[in-house]
């Protein structure tokens, strides 16, 4: 377990050393500060555009992060081969993989914590609070980048970089569509069709579960019953991806 | 000797580089064709659609659209005929529809659209009303926990449309809602007074006395429930005159000749502590006080 902590705590180190973070961070900030001015072109809805954009804004930086680093942390060093220094020191690949995506995992909570806090100065600055839909909405995009963070490295166990990233980020597109998919099969007459796309409705991470945005904006409660098993099966699909990530880059040559 | 020259080289070379851009920028302005007139439309994609395809951000369409409908609102002038107010009234509407297409929770679409589409013209005509009432109907659907969708509709089939009685259920959702003004439920009793819905409007102000829990509420709620069942009595005088007219050929005289005449089974009691008089039209009203009546309203409006 000392060896997972050892490559988390080095992942947050060399992540933190790195440049697109602090850029993607402050562009980030920029965005959601900017939505004051934005909000001044309304009439009466102020609270609803600056949670509206600084939500997207973290939703939008985190998942760029959790796919454009998690594919670089497994699949970047592969390429680069300076995975073989580290795996020719005692340290299993489980926990190689296991500790890339922990300290991922605790970057992307920070951002988003960073984030939040902007959201909320902001917030303050217009004569308004964060409301606890919004703070669920924003603990279940925590969880959303825990997800996306999996998945590239389930991707970057067996893909190159780019195409990684790719299959990433179709599972972030597909993810928010999946309710449709699921409408697109109870609608179709064709059984083949229906048994595909029903078989994609299960096995594809359902992302809209996690999406609380547009109820923190229209501020409508969410019982807690409902944030608490939405990120458990958050999760519990980010720990299914990760599993298998592990599975397939413990047999991987990587000669 | 020759890196300071260099140096002075680099220096100079910058200066004319942001000169030049300068004096380019300022050339091309001077040169450019006239602007096209941007057209403030909704996206071609149809809300429904586009919802699917925001991938999770269909809130931030939906503010989008109604800072563009926002934006279109001041180009629609008061004294704009109804031929040059009528395609910015097409494209405000579509926007709003959009917004709530995408967003169909969005509050601040709904209420804007209830005050931004309706509008008269000098020719005494008012547009908007019925796309106003239509987007505020889905409102009330879709967010029946925000008293201002039921307040605003029924002000809408109140004001410009005149159908009491609908206003009167609209507002009463209103008045059922945690926030909505006290005055809500009694402005719903008033409606459906005048709408003739009589029963309608003394169940509800007796459901509202009975839950209000402060003495001015109460007092309030009962001073509106006697009144209702004083126009209840008012009516029922009024009612039975009309058979004592037809019956006898002569106006009744009193209360009292008609419950002589057996059309009422007695003397009903006024609740404020006056009692009924029967005018000469055959008309009956109260010595303590006045019935319930809409004011404002304007019969001579044609609605869109």
């Amino acid at each position: 377990m000392s060896a997972v902590l050892t490559i988390a705590g080095n992942t947050v180190r060399e992540l933190v050393r790195g440049k697109l973070l602090y850029s993607l961070l402050l562009f980030t900030a920029l965005f959601v500060a900017g939505s004051l001015l934005v909000a001044q072109l309304t009439i009466g809805n102020w609270f609803r555009i600056i949670l509206d954009m600084g939500l997207g804004a973290m939703e939008v930086a985190g998942a760029l992060l959790a796919i454009v680093i998690g594919v670089g942390v497994v699949a970047g060093e592969i390429q680069r081969k300076t995975i073989l220094p580290t795996l020719a020191k005692p340290v299993s690949r489980w926990a190689f993989c296991l500790g890339r995506f922990l300290g991922l995992v605790f970057l992307l909570t920070v951002n988003g914590a960073v984030i939040l806090l902007v959201l909320r100065v902001v917030l303050g600055l217009a004569g308004y609070t964060l409301n606890a839909t919004a703070l669920q909405a924003a603990a279940l995009l925590c969880v959303e980048f825990a997800v996306l963070a999996a998945v590239a490295v389930l991707f970057a166990s067996f893909s190159t970089p780019i195409l990684a990233g790719s299959y990433a980020f179709a599972f972030f597109f597909i993810g928010h569509l999946l309710p449709d998919l699921r409408t697109f099969a109870e609608r179709s007459r064709s059984g083949a069709a229906r048994t595909v796309a029903q078989a994609f409705y299960h096995l594809l991470p359902n992302l809209e579960l996690l999406n609380l945005k547009s109820h923190a904006s229209n501020e409508l409660p969410v019982t807690a019953a409902y944030a608490w098993s939405a990120a458990g099966y958050g999760m519990a699909y980010a720990a299914v991806a990760l599993a298998l990530a592990i599975l397939i880059f413990s047999r991987r040559d990587l000669g | 000797m020759s890196s300071a020259l260099r140096n002075g080289t680099s220096v100079i070379a910058f200066a004319l580089a942001i000169a030049t851009a300068g004096a380019l920028r300022v050339s091309a302005q001077a040169r450019a064709p006239a602007p096209v007139e941007s057209e403030l439309d909704i996206p071609p994609v149809p809300g429904n659609v586009a919802r699917a395809l925001c991938f999770g951000f269909h809130s931030l369409l939906g503010d989008f659209t109604l800072l563009q409908s926002i934006q279109l609102l001041p180009q629609r002038k008061g004294d704009m005929p109804a031929e040059l107010a009528g395609p910015i009234d097409r494209r405000l509407s579509r926007l709003l529809e959009y917004s709530v297409d995408v967003d169909p929770k969005f509050v601040g679409a709904y209420r804007f659209a209830a005050s931004a589409l309706p509008h008269e013209t000098l020719d005494g005509k008012v547009y908007g009303v019925l796309k106003a009432a239509h987007l505020l109907q889905q409102g009330l659907r879709e967010r029946p926990d925000d008293w201002h969708m039921g307040f605003l509709l029924g002000f809408l089939q109140s004001y410009y449309l005149r159908d009491f009685p609908a206003a009167a259920r609209s507002l009463a959702v209103a008045a059922a809602q945690p926030g909505s003004p006290p005055w809500v439920g009694l402005l719903s009793t008033r409606l459906a007074a005048q709408g003739g819905e009589l029963q309608l409007a003394t169940s509800l102000a007796e459901a509202m006395l009975a839950q209000a829990n402060e003495d001015e509420t109460r007092k309030a709620w009962q001073d509106r429930v006697d009144t209702l069942h004083m126009e209840r009595d008012l009516r029922a005088i009024e009612d039975a005159a009309q058979r004592y007219r037809e019956m006898k050929g002569v106006p009744a005289r009193s209360v009292r000749a008609l419950v002589s005449a057996g059309l009422l089974p007695g003397a009903p009691l006024e609740p404020h502590g006056g009692h009924y008089v029967l005018e000469g039209d055959g008309t009956a009203r109260s010595t303590a006080a006045e019935r319930l009546r809409v004011y404002g309203t304007n019969e001579n409006l044609e609605i869109h």
